[in-house]
């Protein structure tokens, strides 16, 4: 029976890890090579906490470590949990703050190699290649949890039980929080979070120390289960099993995770009581073959993020809450802002930006009304993008001013400008395609509860309730632009014209007064153009400043209040469309006469 | 302060600072040109160094005969893996994420074949001579004094090693698919739509950096032994030479892999040996944090 209960441990083991990881590459699509370590580190970590101490009659082992400092098995579990947290945090500070993707892999393959090497060399903290040995067994009343015993290993099997299913309903928490919410966005488009103005740096950290802090749970639990533990257990292949676990179930699924888990664990000792000791190379070869047949025949795993998806979907027929008019009267914002005694809402002083020997633009002051709509026209190279990004934060001007208000905005970073109030939309449209439209605005309402961790955990219910909110506000921002009906369906099944829309949809639900467009129309074939022409009147109607950047005349003409004309990063001309339209030289700069 | 103990540590750092330039200089020709993480460069890396061995041992080649065998099986395989593995993904148009994860299958299942195929055991590549009796290479020692010994292997792999990063670094800079693979690596877009044949580069790139893997294989193996787990380790440090010394600049990863070669061996002043990858890593942390376009890299990123 031991023999059984231990392959469900061992199973139960990968799930968790595997779960771990998938908070990682599912939700957040960055892999971590370092998860086996980071394993151990929970493991060593719980074992030198809870071994007994030092006895004069311990003489110098050579086989291993067998004394630490004595302190109950749950606080042992504990400061696991603590030290892989703050290990994880620290590994991956310079992955998050400037760098992505590749780096992390090397970063991370290089904490798991140079992990390894570690603990065989820190011989007093881990006993170097022996490992550390006789650590006691979790001790709850009379009951037997020793690893050596058949009872014992059944109750350390139900104990993994219970802590699988906890670890499952934590991941599935945060994956469905407004949370997980941001870290899917970033995910998929990671300038996005911080253009609606949350910080974007945050949330990755705290899922790196999340994952790390499961693991290393597991891997004390792994600890104080088997007695004793060498760092040949945390391996870099135990590290890409877990990747293979998570890749083969579907990254992004919980429950594939789960089968993917079962499928590769139960694997071992099939392949032992057929191969006996080369089972583990064999083993070793079938999950890396799988690893890249699944990447190649089935990239989305045996069950793909939007299976869950497609059921929600069916049953939730849920008709739209609101309609159009009803949403334009609830966000309709004159009035508050009528208050407001200046009528220019933005103001640029001599912006001057220029890239290595290129001035892309070269001291443009112009100002923006308040809630009109006013275009920047001029040909390709005028400087217009860079202007929308200098204004927004993403790019730092050489020299110059902007100034929202009376306040100067101009150095204060992407996240600050678009929680002052301006919030800008991208050429492509940037929505993230495995998200519904839904959910895609919901995350740029501000304000959200539920973004913060401790939140989650210690005000529930507060969260829940404004999450109704939330959505409810999102269906608002959809209904505005008359696209409430596509609220459930995933971004890549809609159509460009509708994605333009719900990226509007995603700019107003930011609740802020400025709204760049940047070529709004562009790409969306012409029978849509009207739809989108509609939206953005429909902006004004509700009292925003909208200020875009279009090359289409007829949509100028129709649709601006005001334009500015741009020519080689200087400002040629401002005023009335009509008078620009009508000026030889400028139609003529315009259209390339 | 010992100086002949800093001598050997120069002098052995030297050498495994040139290994880490060609290292650099393979990964960082693939890297740059595709953006793919290669990590399984280690396997045309440990291809090599196994089939030299196989051929001096089990065929009775001279080592010469022997490391030609190393360097073709180095660049079939090198090649086959783009071929098989990369070509049908890049024509998918996938992400960089699931080329990565390609990689990293065969880079657990390869290493994992060569224990099945050859078992666990370090394998000297050894020829025989007229008596029939195996011995190394390039073993014996040219200059030794005291602590100092220089073998004639150390020459021939820190000669071999910067002939073929100056070869690589002058051909991409002077010829006309130097230029090819530059104007791939800027602009994929209007390379293609100026003639140039992105499969065809491909192909060249993978050929020499496999073929730069396998030299740097086969000297390991000549100076300590090929076993399965041989090309992880080395190439990882391949990997980090790129980052450290600039992914924008080979020049830069030829140059942050002697760098790196020399601190991690002469970091053995005060440091054991055994922390010498732990050295290398701190190196790559502090690297990323204070200066993440690397040490020679242009643009900040």
């Amino acid at each position: 029976m031991a023999y059984y209960s231990q392959i469900a441990i061992n199973i139960m083991v990968l799930i968790t890890l595997g779960v771990s990881l998938n908070l990682l590459l599912g939700l957040i699509g960055r892999v971590s090579m370092a998860q086996s370590i980071l394993f151990g580190i929970g493991a060593f970590t719980a074992a030198r906490l809870a071994l007994p101490h030092r006895t004069p009659e311990m003489a110098d082992n050579v086989s291993g470590i067998g004394y630490g400092l004595n302190w109950p098995w749950y606080v042992a579990i504990a400061g696991a949990i603590v030290v892989t947290f703050i290990a994880a945090l620290i590994i991956s500070i310079p992955a998050v703050r400037i760098i992505r993707g590749e780096y992390l892999i090397l970063l991370t393959l290089a904490f798991q190699l140079g992990g390894q090497q570690t603990m065989v060399v820190a011989k007093t903290a881990t006993g170097g290649a022996y490992g550390v040995a006789g650590i006691p067994p979790i001790t709850i009343g009379e009951i037997d949890f020793s690893g050596y015993t058949d009872l014992g290993t059944f109750h350390i099997a139900i104990v993994m039980f219970i802590v699988t299913l906890l670890v499952i309903l934590i991941a599935f928490g945060i994956a469905n929080s407004p949370f997980g919410r941001i870290l899917k966005t970033l995910r998929e488009q990671d300038s996005v979070v911080s253009s609606v103005g949350k910080n974007p740096v945050t949330p990755e950290l705290l899922a790196f120390g999340i994952a790390a802090a499961i693991a290393g749970g597991i891997g004390a639990i792994f600890a104080l289960s088997q007695g004793a533990i060498i760092p040949g257990n945390f391996n870099l292949d135990l590290s890409i099993l877990i990747i293979s676990v998570v890749v083969l179930g579907g990254t992004g699924n919980l429950l594939g995770t789960v089968i993917g888990a079962i499928f590769l664990g139960a694997l071992e000792p099939i392949l032992r009581s057929a191969l006996g000791d080369s089972a583990i190379p064999w083993r070793a070869v079938i999950y890396g073959s799988a690893l890249i047949l699944m990447t190649y025949l089935r990239p989305q795993g045996i069950l793909p993020e939007g299976a869950k998806l497609k059921l929600r979907r069916k049953s939730r027929q849920e008709s739209i809450p609101v309609t159009q008019a009803e949403a334009i009267a609830r966000l309709c914002r004159t009035k508050e802002l009528a208050g407001f005694n200046s009528d220019e809402v933005l103001e640029l002083r001599d912006l001057k930006k220029s890239f290595g020997g290129l001035t892309a633009v070269n001291g443009a002051s112009f100002k923006i009304p308040r809630g009109k709509i006013t275009a920047l026209i001029g040909p390709n190279g005028a400087g217009k993008t860079t202007i929308f990004n200098m204004i927004t934060g993403t790019l730092k001007p050489d020299s110059g001013q902007v100034y929202l208000r009376d306040k100067e905005i101009t150095l204060l970073g992407a996240v600050k400008i678009a929680q002052s109030g301006i919030a800008r939309s991208f050429q492509d449209v940037r929505l993230c395609e495995r998200l519904t439209a839904l959910e895609n605005v919901m995350v740029a309402v501000p304000n959200q509860l539920g973004e913060n961790l401790l939140n989650l955990v210690f005000k529930p219910r507060a969260c829940r309730r404004r999450e109704k909110e939330v959505r409810a506000r999102a269906f608002e921002c959809l209904a505005v632009l008359g696209v409430a009906d596509k609220a459930f369906e995933l971004i890549s099944d809609l159509s460009y014209g509708d994605q333009k829309l719900v990226a509007i949809a995603r700019l107003l639900a930011t609740d802020c007064e400025v709204l760049l467009l940047d070529e709004p129309t562009s790409g969306v074939d012409p029978s849509n153009v009207e739809g989108v022409m509609q939206g953005v009147m429909k902006l004004r109607d509700i009292g925003c400043t909208v200020c875009l950047i279009e090359h289409s005349v007829y949509f100028v003409e129709k649709l601006a209040d005001r334009a500015v004309f741009l020519d080689q990063g200087v400002v040629l001309a401002e005023g009335s469309v009509e008078s620009l339209m009508n000026n030889k030289e400028l139609s003529e700069l315009y259209f390339g006469g | 302060m010992n100086f002949d103990l800093v001598a050997q540590l120069a002098i052995s750092g030297l050498v495994i600072g040139s290994l880490y330039a060609l290292l650099g200089v393979s990964f960082g020709l693939v890297y740059q040109t595709s953006k793919i993480f290669h990590l399984a460069g280690a396997i045309p890396f440990a291809a090599a160094g196994y089939a030299a061995v196989w051929a001096a041992k089990s065929l009775q080649l001279s080592i010469w005969l022997s490391i030609f065998i190393g360097l073709a099986a180095a660049v079939i395989i090198g090649v086959l893996i783009l071929v098989l593995g990369y070509f049908p993904l890049i024509k998918k148009k996938a992400t960089l994420l699931s080329l990565f994860l390609i990689s990293l299958g065969l880079s657990v299942a390869f290493p994992n074949l060569l224990q099945i195929v050859f078992g666990v055991d370090n394998l000297p590549l050894e020829v025989y001579d007229a008596e029939g009796n195996p011995a190394v290479p390039f073993a014996n020692p040219t200059y030794a004094s005291g602590f100092l010994t220089i073998t004639k292997l150390n020459i021939v792999q820190v000669v071999s090693s910067w002939l073929l990063v100056i070869a690589v670094l002058y051909t991409i800079k002077k010829t006309a698919l130097g230029r090819s693979i530059t104007a791939l690596r800027t602009n994929p877009a209007m390379a293609s739509a100026v003639g140039i044949n992105n499969k065809v580069v491909y192909l060249v790139v993978f050929s020499v950096s496999s073929f730069l893997m396998g030299v740097a294989g086969i000297l390991i193996t000549l100076q300590f032994v090929a076993n399965p787990t041989m090309g992880l380790q080395w190439t990882l440090i391949g990997f980090i030479a790129v980052f450290f010394g600039g992914i924008t600049s080979l020049g830069g990863s030829a140059l942050g892999g002697l760098i790196l070669g020399l601190l991690s061996s002469l970091s053995g002043i005060w440091l054991g040996s055994q922390y010498a990858p732990i050295v290398t890593f701190a190196i790559l942390f502090l690297t990323l944090l204070i200066r993440p376009q690397g040490l020679f890299g242009k643009e900040a990123i």
